[in-house]
């Protein structure tokens, strides 16, 4: 096909004579294909590769035939240059968390918090900004393949109805369905339906981070399950015993918001006070008032004792911090809120529920509401039944259980036995390769589904995009094996929606699209009463001796994000360790056993052994070792595949275990390349400023510097002045704003080696510092992004002017000016500019088409940093101009401050007294970083300001 | 070579601290013929051989690095983040600082009329212009877009781009610039009554062309004599100026940065005597091997040594005082990034840097207070290696020790150079060497012009 040749369609090639014998030339098996008509798809694809090497024969001189009419017109609604923006929601573990994807040209780039949706209120977790990557990842399956070998669809289609028959003919005898939790209404209603069709099939549901604990606890308090939704805002006093209330439980985006906005004390009138007892440090932990380190046996005796205290009034010994934090919740009755983890055993959660209810909260700090996710039967009873042979056909959705069953199952050599099964897949992975049949899964942003968000909201998903690979939607491969021929997704969903919305349908239906959620789905609070004995129970007591606790990798959650580059490239909030997971071990027990970060392991428990490296966490228990679960994948794409450790195998266990020193050690990628607690002469306290609540009411301003004599200082111009405050009282840490900062402003990543040799690109980083001793310490985060001085240091050193002050007083980078001398980046004080060593943006194993088309793409050898979000600024500008107006102080919104679930950043024009970011600087605690080194920069912080309990320190002694 | 020469030259094989700067029995002639004997040699010396294929393939070692750094990246070398700068500049302060040193025998010596830098100026001003050509290469390969170097230059163009004047960087720029052009210029016009000398002896029809191209038709009238003791003596005033302000501005690349370790007023005098004492240990580098190899002994004496060694011996005194002062003003100053910096420069994990610097560039040097110690040719040898390998720590641990601990411990971090910075590294030595070899074999190590007016002093 010769250069010049246009076409519209492949449909019009495939009826053009000269381009078919030139094809015909070029794939002989073409004529065949043509010749039996039914084989469209095939004479498709012969047709698509005849286009692909098209370019290869660019001499074929054809006359053009047809009519050609170039594009006049453009797709509607979609204007070169302007974003849209849709609604849809990002689901994981069945909990949605309402999103607003942006598109520019018709392409997703950009995904923000859906505002209106109760779990988000604008804010996104780190998961969800990093789908884009995950939507547009070349490795996402895209071949349709039977035990290994690439098949037809036509193939799939003639299995799936053969084996429909024989399950409608045994009426579902030996059919069986895994998925993933759901909470999506489609899905329900379809599984209904199948299992009603089939009364002797099954549906089986596995998810490896799960909260099956804390279901069963509240089985055991309410006698049935129960979720229970937190109201952070109006708790006073939280206790969190292992908790994931910041960084895990569904809804914690929306807890985040609410836990902040009762942390800064210039703008809440009581601020909230929280304790956190745990083995390992948590988010929670990390920013508690008061945190306390507690290993299982510990946990055990001191919920034992606190329910003892809260709930009869007795007096305990033991440990010591719990009678000073129960009088403190009874102190604050109907303000108080308790909340243990998924690690904690089913006991512990009957008896916080049993405490809560004493407490008095419920219908203020927390509501208990029926459970979310559809009830099933669990994948034990599955991989008995396939063990025992019962199970001939077996169809797994988006699910994973050859890498995350518990290490006590083999599930592998269950499915090998299972006759027919099919994986529906949105990657390549381990169950996948076993399965029968493996089908290529849509993605979420390339059909319609629902889902529910964490207090019941539905909201209805559109598709984003045209399917990028022939992927099929689960409501599809369900309805063919009920047996009917599928209708469109849209249709599906609109079914399940019909009876709801009733008469206006229409209405409602674009309405919900328009809003990302279902007006009035929310659950309504369950008036279930605790049931008697549900005091009285007492959690079982961990046997003594190291044990073994897993937690979802806070980068991987379960481990199917492992080839997503950004996730994978996101330093963990603590350890800041990217690309791997190590065990964390105790200061402790690294001494004990002379172990140092990255020494190897052998690590065995009762369900197995492996080999792995450690890493010592501060403010670890002594005797306990925890472990990410999710990395380690061994078929997934190029990116994740053999990173890390799979430590699922040593899952299932009783949680003991025992370790020795093995041979050898490995380098393990912590962008924290400083000793961990030893920061010379410099202290926290200058840099994290931070006092007590009663500090603070004694001096407000007690982050203040007195200012120094300088030389020479002189005041940008320009009405406009953007600026940032960044509210340290609120930061729990969690990367959202990471994440979102990389997806907006095309951050590349660089992969473990060059993290390693201390190359990694972020534009905003999360500071993390300790105080105290390793065992016990106290933990500070702070964001650090571009200060855009005002008297920028990097500026005067340029040679070449790549770096220069606009009116506006932003800092900014001339990317296409750069030499790179790199001499800015030795002279910034706070060392936020990052260079470009290597073509990282150009090796990104990502298509052209995922970057944001609004932001440079920088080549090797030039220098980059925070911009502020230049680009969206100009956009404001643009909007402004044309309306002959100002920007409004808060028109602008930086992809970081838009993320972040507590509001911690906030930004705009400094210059107009009514907007924000004047008010935030206003307030006392405002401080520069560094200030005595008279940059003048145009981000500053609000100090820290916590709220110990006196009584605490006098307990401790 | 006649019997009675190689008895005279036997007995003045080991120098003497009282020999004086020439020794008695050369004549204008005999000088002019051993001196221009050796650059116009049919076949060269055996170890002339020997020592040019390594550096030979050391420079081919340079060169090959430097296309693979300009395919791949600077990514190849150790910098990183916060180390942004690593061999590269080390290897350029280096460089310029042992050119300094040359120029400043040349330059300011022959200012003062100082006899014994008749002999010693032409190997000086070779070595300051190999060294400055090393070091003019580091600046431009440091760069991350080395292709776009030019745009340090300010020049009318249509990008509306303008050099910024207010960067160490450009003021650098410009030193360079200017040191290396105007030591090129020096070179060469030393060089022109030799190239006439040259010419008129040359015994082929090609080394006649090429030597009287070279001496740009110098027919040794008086006229041109006068113009050209004219010249040179303001190209020397000009040198001897621009050594201080070339080696000053390195410093100001360092000192005026907001940097912790670098920001000290001090900074462009420590360079200077940084200079001086590197380029005096590779003076006497130089000197002494050829002094033996080419049987310069007669020229280049004793007394030479002696001179050079006690120079050697003040400027590490000079440079003893300003370490002194780095470790005083990181004290006094009291700002606790710079204290922390110091301390983990003095104890951290680049303490062998710090502490190589004080061993080779304080204590080494003092062992020239012993007399009998400046005579022994490989005592002051082995010295003046250890000073360059020392001054090459110095820069390591000004460069990279300053960097790697910045005001937030969260950006902290370390470096490591690669094999790719070491390649470039010792490609560099062997660049720089292959250039002196270049110039034994083909110019005259000693300038006869000026040796012979002091012949003539002092023989009358």
């Amino acid at each position: 096909m010769s250069a010049s040749r246009q076409w519209r369609s492949l449909a019009e090639l495939e009826n053009d004579p000269a381009f078919i014998e030139h094809a015909i030339q070029e794939f002989p098996s073409l004529r065949e294909a043509l010749a039996a008509p039914q084989k469209r798809r095939r004479v498709l694809r012969l047709l698509a590769a005849a286009l692909a090497t098209g370019g290869l024969a660019g001499c074929y001189a054809g006359e053009p035939g047809g009519h050609l009419i170039p594009a006049v017109r453009n797709p509607p609604n979609i204007i070169p240059g302007l974003p849209n923006r849709y609604a849809t929601a990002h689901v994981l573990g069945g909990h949605a968390l309402g999103t607003v994807v942006t598109h520019q040209m018709g392409r997703p780039i950009k995904v923000e918090g859906n505002p209106y949706h109760p779990s988000s209120l604008g804010a996104t977790d780190p998961y969800a900004q990093a789908e884009v990557l995950g939507f547009y990842d070349p490795d996402r399956a895209m071949l349709i393949s039977n035990n290994g070998t690439a098949a037809s669809r036509q193939a799939l289609l003639a299995a799936l109805v053969s084996a429909q028959g024989v399950i409608a003919a045994t009426s579902g005898a030996g059919f069986r369905i895994l998925t993933g939790a759901t909470s999506s209404p489609t899905t329900e209603r379809l599984m209904a339906r199948i299992l009603a069709a089939y009364p002797e099939a099954r549906w089986h549901v596995w998810e490896p981070v799960n909260r099956d604990n804390a279901m069963r606890g509240t089985a055991l308090a309410y006698g049935k399950p129960m979720d229970v939704v937190a109201r952070l805002d109006a708790a006073d006093i939280i206790l969190g015993l292992d908790s994931d209330l910041l960084g895990g439980a569904p809804g914690w985006v929306r807890y985040a918001r609410d836990f902040a906005s009762r942390r800064n004390p210039t703008r809440t009138k009581t601020m909230s006070r929280i304790y956190a007892a745990e083995p390992s440090p948590t988010l929670l932990g990390s920013i508690a008032d008061h945190r306390f380190v507690a290993g299982p046996a510990e946990m055990a005796a001191a919920v034992t004792a606190l329910a003892g205290a809260v709930l009869h009034g007795t007096s305990t010994e033991a440990p010591r911090w719990v009678g000073p934090v129960a009088a403190d919740l009874k102190a604050h009755h109907g303000r108080a809120f308790i909340h243990a983890g998924p690690g904690q055993p089913a006991e512990t959660h009957a008896l916080v529920a049993a405490m809560n209810e004493a407490l008095g909260g419920r219908g203020a700090t927390y509501d208990v509401i029926d459970p979310l996710l559809a009830p099933a039967a669990s994948l034990d009873a599955l991989i008995a039944d396939m063990q025992a042979g019962h199970v001939s056909t077996l169809l797994m959705i988006d699910t994973n259980p050859v890498f995350t069953a518990l290490g006590t199952h083999d599930f592998a050599a269950a499915l090998r036995a299972v006759k027919f099964s099919v994986a529906l897949a949105k990657a390549p992975d381990e169950t996948a390769a076993l399965a029968t049949w493996t089908v290529p899964m849509a993605h979420d942003w390339e059909t319609w589904g629902d889902a529910r968000g964490h207090d019941g909201t539905a909201t209805i998903m559109q598709p984003m995009a045209l399917p990028l690979y022939d992927g099929m939607s689960a409501a599809e491969i369900i309805t063919r094996f009920i047996g009917e021929t599928p209708g469109t997704d849209l249709a599906t969903v609109q079914d399940t929606w019909r009876d709801q919305f009733g008469t206006s349908f229409d209405t409602a239906w674009r309405q919900a699209l328009v809003d990302g959620v279902v007006a009035g789905t929310a659950s309504t609070p369950s008036d279930v009463a605790l049931s008697g004995s549900a005091g009285a129970i007492t959690p079982p007591a961990p046997p003594a001796g190291l044990r073994l606790l897993f937690r979802p990798d806070p980068r991987l959650h379960d481990g199917r994000y492992a080839n997503n580059p950004w996730l994978q490239e996101l330093p963990e909030p603590l350890t800041k360790l990217t690309w791997d997971n190590p065990l964390l071990i105790s200061p402790d027990l690294a001494r004990r056993i002379k172990l140092r970060a990255g020494d190897k392991v052998n690590l065995r428990t009762s369900a197995g052994a492996i080999t792995m490296a450690v890493w010592v966490q501060p403010g670890q228990a002594p005797d306990v070792m925890l472990a990410w679960v999710g990395n380690g994948r061994h078929v997934t794409g190029a990116v994740g595949t053999d990173i890390g450790w799979d430590v699922y195998p040593l899952t299932g266990g009783d949680g003991s275990a025992t370790i020795e020193k093995a041979k050898g050690s490995v380098e393990l990628a912590s962008t924290d390349h400083h000793n961990l607690l030893d920061y010379g002469t410099a202290t926290v306290d200058t840099i994290v400023r931070h006092a007590s609540l009663d500090e603070f009411a004694k001096n407000p301003r007690f982050a203040k510097e007195a200012p120094t004599p300088e030389l020479y200082w002189r005041k940008p111009p320009g009405p406009v002045a953007w600026a940032m405050s960044v509210d340290l009282n609120s930061c729990i840490g969690c990367n959202a704003c990471v994440i979102a900062c990389q997806a907006e402003n095309n951050v590349p990543t660089v992969g473990k080696e060059e993290v390693l040799r201390e190359r990694e690109m972020h534009w905003l980083r999360i500071d993390r510092y300790y105080e105290g001793t390793p065992e016990a310490p106290d933990s500070f985060f702070q964001p650090m992004l571009c200060m855009h001085c005002e008297k920028a240091p990097c500026e005067l050193v340029c040679p070449v002017g790549a770096t220069v002050h606009d009116s506006e007083g932003l800092n900014v980078m001339v990317y296409n000016r750069c030499v790179g001398t790199r001499f800015c980046s030795n002279n910034c004080p706070y060392k936020v500019r990052r260079f470009n060593f290597f073509d990282f943006a150009g090796e990104d194993n990502r298509p052209a088409v995922s970057w944001n088309p609004d932001v440079s793409v920088r080549a090797r050898g030039v220098m980059e940093k925070c911009s502020y979000c230049l680009q969206r600024i100009s956009e404001a500008r643009i909007t402004a101009d044309k309306e002959n107006r100002r920007v409004h102080p808060q028109e602008v919104v930086t992809a970081c401050q838009a993320a972040c679930p507590t509001q911690a950043f906030t930004f705009g024009d400094v210059a107009q007294p009514a907007s924000d970011v004047a008010k935030r600087k206003a307030s006392p605690l405002d401080y520069a970083l560094l200030e005595d080194q008279h940059t003048h920069p145009r981000t500053t912080y609000e100090a820290l300001v916590r709220n110990p309990n006196p009584a605490i320190k006098e307990a401790l002694g | 070579m006649s019997g009675a020469e190689d008895a005279f030259l036997a007995g003045t094989a080991r120098p003497r601290n009282d020999d004086p700067v020439l020794l008695p029995g050369l004549t204008l002639g005999s000088l002019t013929d051993r001196i221009a004997a050796l650059a116009l040699r049919e076949r060269a010396f055996f170890w002339w051989w020997v020592a040019v294929l390594p550096c030979a393939s050391l420079t081919l070692v340079l060169f090959g690095s430097i296309i693979w750094l300009f395919y791949k990246g600077i990514g190849i070398w150790g910098v990183d983040w916060p180390v942004d700068w690593g061999f590269a500049i080390i290897e350029y302060v280096w460089w310029i600082a042992i050119a300094s040193g040359g120029t400043f025998i040349s330059a300011l010596f022959f200012l003062m009329r100082v006899d014994w830098r008749t002999s010693t100026n032409r190997i000086a001003e070779s070595m300051t212009l190999f060294a400055a050509a090393c070091a003019g290469l580091f600046p431009i390969l440091h760069l991350g877009r080395p292709w776009l170097f030019y745009w340090l230059f300010p020049y009318p163009n249509t990008m509306g781009y303008w050099p910024q004047w207010r960067s160490p960087l450009l003021w650098d720029f410009w030193a360079i610039l200017t040191y290396v052009s105007a030591s090129l210029l020096f070179w060469y016009l030393g060089l022109i009554p030799d190239m006439a000398t040259l010419r008129d002896r040359a015994p082929r029809r090609g080394k006649q062309v090429l030597y009287g191209v070279m001496a740009m038709g110098f027919r040794g009238t008086s006229r041109q004599w006068r113009h050209w003791h004219a010249t040179y003596g303001v190209l020397a005033a000009i040198m001897a100026a621009l050594v201080c302000s070339v080696h000053s501005i390195v410093g100001l690349d360092f000192a005026g940065g907001a940097t912790i370790g670098w920001h000290a007023t001090q900074f462009p005098p420590l360079f200077i005597f940084g200079a001086f004492l590197s380029g005096f240990a590779m003076v006497i580098i130089l000197l002494i091997p050829l002094r033996r190899l080419l049987r310069l002994e007669p020229m280049i004496t004793g007394r030479h040594l002696d001179v050079l060694c006690r120079l050697l011996a003040v400027s590490s005194l000079a440079l003893t005082y300003s370490y002194m002062m780095d470790a005083f003003t990181s004290w006094y100053g009291a700002d606790a990034a710079e204290r922390t910096m110091f301390a983990a420069r003095a104890t951290g994990m680049y303490w062998y840097a710090y502490w190589a610097t004080i061993v080779f560039n304080v204590s080494l040097p003092q062992l020239m207070w012993f007399r009998r110690l400046r005579m022994n040719q490989i005592v002051v040898l082995l010295i003046c290696t250890g000073v360059i390998i020392g001054m090459w720590f110095e820069r390591y641990e000004i460069v990279v020790t300053s960097l790697h601990r910045t005001h937030l411990p969260s950006a902290w971090g370390n470096f490591h150079g690669t094999y790719w910075d070491l390649a470039t590294l010792v490609g560099s030595v062997g660049f720089f060497f292959f250039g002196m070899l270049m110039i034994v074999r083909f110019i005259p190590v000693i300038s006869m012009s000026e040796m012979r007016s002091l012949v003539q002093r002092q023989n009358s």
